[in-house]
């Protein structure tokens, strides 16, 4: 393998691993507080399509981008609802939310833009980090991202120092391990737990926003194909922790990225099996390649008091 | 309340309306409004809609009978899924059982040597391959609980990732499963089954397409309902369920039961594979269980239980895709309604879930 080729392996690696890293913290943060966001998937969904409605209406992918945030919004809270105070099944509710938003973004999509349209959508720009950007061979095709990668990078080591260093972390770290005490000590435990909820779909509003808008510049019907629930396998594979976590995005986008990579190479590997690679690592790490799994005591376990 | 539960009572002593009855009706009903309101919205006069969705679903004779064999498929998957809920496994992974169950049928139907059986054989070998397939795939789950403790939510997903995958693989590949390729235009399919090795039709008759699969689901669903209820099996399903560790001081092997409760599952899901693939499609292709396996699940969600509740939202289900695709074709409605219909039932219930036990209770 040549150094060109090298640099754009590990240039689409990070590309690919982008969105799983962006939803993937989310979903962490949510599972440390005890709620299991099957939902995802569907948040992502809608985000890829109500960005890229928003960009390709207005024209502009920043606005674009605010209407995937806030579309995201209602959608976390109905499953923050469903899970804290309806304490329903987490798991037949998340799927329930994901079955719904792939209809809805379907049929809404069809509406729009008819059923055979490959509308070209504007999406957000890319941007070369001083520096960095400037290593011969290896900048222009490892560091030249979409800016959302850097915002969501600054986002990730925000959230990493909020769960280590401050009473918030704590508070979210106790929600999910002793929820009786933290209500014993005065703070809401279903409070902590909607906040979390939220926070996981603001992170998968900007994971979906990338798939359409940063990565491809158009959207097609459930362009998630289980992002999602690798976003989810990632956190189970990273041990609920922010390091972990971030490798095993890097690692599946890693295997997504060979499948444009082999080929190259002149490698005949069946195509198919490529595309199954990503998820056959999932399965294989959470099948015990991380040994014993170190579950939040309460994950997917409604609070009652 | 009360006056309700009189009522119930007046109209059918034994058949008292309950709430695990009441919620579900209300929620499709619920669903099926907003589907209509959803139709208007788009634009579509909401009566040619509706004459398209009967037309499609009772129709003709045929109609009838493909919305039957749909159901089937997903009673099947819906069965799987309240057989391993009774031992409190979520089984999620339909979609990728009924693809290898699919895989695993055509590969024995296009063995050279099935065709030639008799007894019936030729049909039947391949049906218990698809079942075979999906068990297999199933096990994968429990073995992967019991070694590592993997929640069987994700690793069934996962697999169902792997095995549509599988089934793209298989016809894709000339290797495997792709028909030869005799030119570049050569679809990626496999080869027509041998007439031998499709499911005799009940009727003899193609413009009613009924096969055998409908005798075997009534016996299976009898089965799993007397397994359930009568019998030391679904004791112990249902003793794992509750309490692990008690059932395993009372003798009871988690590890066995769980293998059983997922196997079986799969099982069911490679049968109504390999009944799609043998009964109605007869060339495997990619994305033939495109949708099947979460229909399957949210018949079985939907059920809480029952395997009579499973029959009902298989044949809901079933009749309101074929109407459904008959709505997209004639009217215009995308089948994605459909779909938007299904999400707003299991949420629904998954929210009323809390208001059910609690009512029952009482």
């Amino acid at each position: 393998m040549t150094w060109e080729l090298f640099a754009v392996f590990l240039g689409s690696s990070i590309r690919l691993a982008t969105p799983l890293l962006l939803a993937g913290i989310g979903e962490m943060v949510s599972e440390r507080a005890g709620v299991l966001n099957m939902s995802i998937e569907g948040m992502m969904l809608t985000s890829a399509f109500a960005s890229a409605v928003g960009a390709w209406a207005t024209g502009d992918p920043l606005i674009g981008l605010l209407i995937g945030i806030i579309a995201v919004q209602p959608v976390a809270l109905l499953q923050a609802v469903l899970s804290n105070t309806l304490r329903a099944n987490q798991i037949v509710s998340g799927i329930g939310i994901n079955i719904l938003v792939l209809g809805a973004t379907t049929l809404a999509y069809r509406e729009i833009f008819g059923a055979r349209s490959r509308a070209e959508i504007p999406g957000l720009g890319k941007i070369k980090p001083p520096l960095l950007g400037d290593i011969p061979v290896l900048g222009p095709a490892v560091f030249e991202q979409v800016w959302l990668l850097y915002l969501g990078i600054a986002l990730i080591v925000l959230t990493a120092l909020v769960l280590r260093y401050t009473s918030i972390g704590l508070a979210i770290h106790a929600a999910g391990a002793e929820p009786k005490a933290v209500d014993k000590s005065g703070l809401s435990v279903t409070r902590i737990r909607y906040g979390c909820v939220l926070f996981a779909g603001f992170m998968a509003s900007l994971a979906g926003a990338f798939l359409s808008i940063g990565d491809i510049h158009t959207f097609t019907e459930g362009m998630t194909r289980g992002a999602g629930y690798l976003a989810i396998a990632s956190v189970i594979f990273g041990k609920w922790r922010v390091g972990g976590t971030v490798l095993a995005c890097l690692l599946f986008g890693a295997a997504t990225a060979l499948q444009f990579q082999l080929p190259a190479l002149g490698v005949d590997v069946p195509n198919a099996l490529l595309i199954m690679l990503p998820y056959l690592l999932a399965l294989l790490a959470v099948g015990g390649l991380v040994g014993r799994q170190m579950a939040p005591a309460t994950l997917g376990e409604p609070f009652r008091r | 309340m009360t006056a309700l539960d009189q009522t119930g009572k007046a109209a059918a002593p034994r058949f008292r309306l309950r709430p695990a009855l009441l919620v579900p009706i209300a929620a499709v009903g619920f669903a099926a409004l907003i589907g209509l309101g959803l139709i208007a919205l788009i634009g579509v006069p909401v009566g040619d809609a509706i004459a398209a969705f009967i037309d499609g679903t009772v129709g003709s004779a045929y109609s009838i009978a493909a919305s039957i064999n749909r159901s089937i498929a997903f009673a099947l998957v819906g069965f799987g899924f309240v057989l391993a809920n009774r031992a409190n496994l979520t089984n999620v992974g339909g979609e990728g059982q009924i693809a290898v169950g699919g895989i695993a049928a055509t590969a024995v139907a296009l063995d050279g040597h099935v065709s030639g059986l008799p007894l019936g054989l030729a049909f039947i070998l391949p049906m218990l391959a698809g079942v075979v397939a999906g068990a297999l795939w199933g096990a994968i789950a429990a073995i992967m609980k019991i070694k590592a403790g993997t929640n069987e939510v994700i690793s069934t997903l996962l697999l169902s990732f792997i095995g549509v995958w599988l089934l793209y693989w298989c016809v894709q590949s000339p290797a495997l499963l792709r028909k030869p390729m005799t030119s570049s235009a050569t679809l990626p399919e496999s080869l027509e089954i041998p007439e031998e090795t499709k499911l005799p039709l009940l009727t003899g008759d193609y413009s009613f397409p009924l096969h055998i699969g409908l005798p075997i689901a009534i016996v299976i669903a009898v089965v799993i309902a007397v397994v359930l209820s009568k019998t030391i099996l679904g004791l112990r399903l249902r003793a794992v369920g509750l309490n692990p560790v008690a059932a395993n001081r009372a003798g009871i092997s988690y590890a066995r039961t769980v293998i059983f409760a997922l196997a079986a599952a799969g099982g069911l899901g490679g049968l109504a594979g390999a009944l799609m693939l043998l009964g109605e499609q007869y060339t495997l292709k990619d994305g033939f269980s495109s949708g099947y396996g979460f229909d399957g699940l949210v018949a079985g969600l939907l059920a809480r239980g029952s395997v009579t509740g499973v029959i009902a939202a298989a044949l809901l289900f079933g009749f309101m895709r074929s109407g459904g695709i008959n709505m997209e074709m004639v009217a215009e409605v995308p089948t994605a309604l459909v779909v938007v219909i299904q999400g707003l039932i299991v949420i629904t219930l998954a929210g009323a879930a809390l208001f059910i036990e609690r009512w029952e209770r009482k």
